[in-house]
C-alpha cells in the first residue's frame, strides 16, 4: 500500500464514518485489507484499491471501512462499570419507571457481546427492558445477531456459569440460548446519521467509541447521545474517553468512572 | 507457585500447605482434576483454595459437572493471560485488573 493509499483511505474513512485512522495503524490496515481484497477477486489490496480509487463502488467502500473499524469488544468489558449498572442503576431504573419499560442502547455494539452483558443484567434481575443495539459494519451487526462466538470469546469476561446459563454449545461455538437473543434487536446504524427515529433511551453506552473517531465528529456525536438520552439518563463511556473538550451536556458522577449525566445547561436548554 | 505432575501428587500437596489457588488441568495421570477437585473439597480446609480449570475439555456438560464438584470457575484451552487474571479476579483471588 503507498502513503497516498493510505491518505485516501483516512479520507473515506473520516468522511463516510468519522473514524480517526491513524497512520501507526497503515500495517494493520494493510494486513486487514489483504482478506477483504481476495474475497473481492482482487490480485492484492492496491489493485482493490486502485479500482476503489477509479470507480468507486459503494459496496466496496464500505468492505473496506468496515475491515478497518476497530471492533475489539468482549462481555463486561471493564467489570466495575457493569457492576455499577447491573447493581445501582437497573434496579434504580426499574422502580422509577413503575410498569414501564427501560431502554437501554449500545452505541457502537460492535458483535455484541456489550449488548448481550446489558440483557444478561436485566434478564437476571427479571426487568423489563428494551435493548437496541446499533453498528455501523454490517458484519459484526451478522454475527451479533447471531449470537454465536468462539470458546475463546465466550470466556473474556464470563463465568463458566454465566455461559451455561445463558449459552449453548454449537460444536466449537458457543451460541446464546433464544431468551437472551430475543432480549437484544440489533440493527445498523451510522452514528454520524441523523436518527431514523425519535426514540430516548433511559441508559447509553456508547463505550470504546469517542476515541476513535475524527475530533471534528465527536461533538456532533455528543450533541445526538444527548438528544437520544431522557433527562434523568445516564450515559456511559469509555473509562479513558472524556467529553468534556467537545461538549458540554455532560457532567460525570463523582465515583463512577465512567458514568455521566446530563449537565444542568443541558436540561435547562431541553426545557 | 508450586506444580504437581498428577491428582495424587497435588492432593498430597494440599494435605500439607493449602494454597489459595489451585489452576487444574482435567487430564492428569494417577487421579484425573474432577477426581482431586472432589477429594480436595473433602479435605478439613479443602473448601479453602479458589479452584479453577485450564483445560482443553470444553463440553458444556464436563464443564457443569466441574462446577458442581466445586470449581469456581472454568478456562478452556485457548486463553490468554488477559482472561485468567480476569476470572481470578471474579473468584476473589486476586485484584481485579481493571
Amino acid at each position: 500500500m503507498t502513503p497516498e493509499d493510505f491518505d485516501r483511505l483516512q479520507t473515506l474513512l473520516a468522511t463516510r464514518a468519522g473514524f480517526r485512522l491513524t497512520r501507526d495503524r497503515m500495517h494493520l490496515a494493510e494486513h486487514r485489507l489483504g482478506p477483504v481484497a481476495r474475497r473481492e477477486g482482487y490480485h492484492n489490496v492496491e489493485a482493490m484499491l486502485s479500482s476503489l480509487w477509479s470507480k468507486p463502488v459503494a459496496s466496496l467502500g464500505w468492505a473496506v471501512i468496515e475491515a478497518l473499524l476497530n471492533g475489539e469488544t468482549w462481555f463486561r468489558r471493564d467489570r466495575a462499570v457493569f457492576d455499577v449498572f447491573s447493581r445501582e442503576l437497573m434496579p434504580a431504573l426499574t422502580a422509577a419507571r413503575p410498569g414501564g419499560k427501560v431502554r437501554l442502547w449500545s452505541a457502537g455494539a460492535s458483535t455484541g457481546q456489550e449488548a448481550y452483558s446489558l440483557a444478561i443484567a436485566a434478564l437476571e434481575a427479571r426487568a423489563d427492558a428494551e435493548i437496541i443495539a446499533t453498528d455501523l459494519s454490517r458484519p459484526a451487526i451478522e454475527k451479533a445477531t447471531s449470537g454465536l462466538y468462539t470458546s475463546f470469546e465466550i470466556q473474556r469476561g464470563l463465568s463458566a456459569r454465566t455461559m451455561l446459563r445463558w449459552f449453548e454449545q454449537v460444536d466449537e461455538h458457543w451460541r446464546a440460548r433464544p431468551e437472551l437473543r430475543g432480549a437484544v434487536t440489533f440493527e445498523r446504524a451510522n452514528l454520524l446519521d441523523e436518527p431514523a427515529d425519535d426514540r430516548k433511551f433511559d441508559v447509553i453506552f456508547c463505550r470504546h467509541v469517542l476515541n476513535d473517531l475524527e475530533p471534528a465528529r465527536r461533538a456532533r456525536v455528543l450533541d445526538m447521545l444527548e438528544r437520544r438520552l431522557v433527562d434523568d439518563g445516564c450515559l456511559f463511556l469509555g473509562l479513558d474517553e472524556r467529553p468534556e473538550g467537545d461538549s458540554i451536556a455532560f457532567r460525570p458522577v463523582a465515583g463512577r468512572k465512567g458514568l455521566y449525566v446530563k449537565a444542568p445547561s443541558a436540561l435547562r436548554r431541553a426545557a | 507457585m508450586d506444580e504437581a505432575a498428577d491428582g495424587a501428587e497435588a492432593l498430597t500437596y494440599c494435605m500439607g500447605v493449602m494454597p489459595h489457588v489451585v489452576l487444574l488441568d482435567w487430564q492428569m495421570p494417577v487421579m484425573d482434576g474432577l477426581a482431586f477437585l472432589r477429594r480436595l473439597r473433602d479435605l478439613p480446609n479443602g473448601r479453602t483454595p479458589k479452584v479453577l480449570f485450564c483445560t482443553i475439555e470444553t463440553r458444556a456438560d464436563r464443564i457443569a459437572e466441574a462446577l458442581s464438584a466445586g470449581a469456581d470457575d472454568y478456562v478452556m484451552k485457548p486463553f490468554d493471560g488477559e482472561i485468567l487474571l480476569s476470572k481470578l479476579a471474579e473468584v476473589g483471588a486476586v485484584q481485579s485488573p481493571s
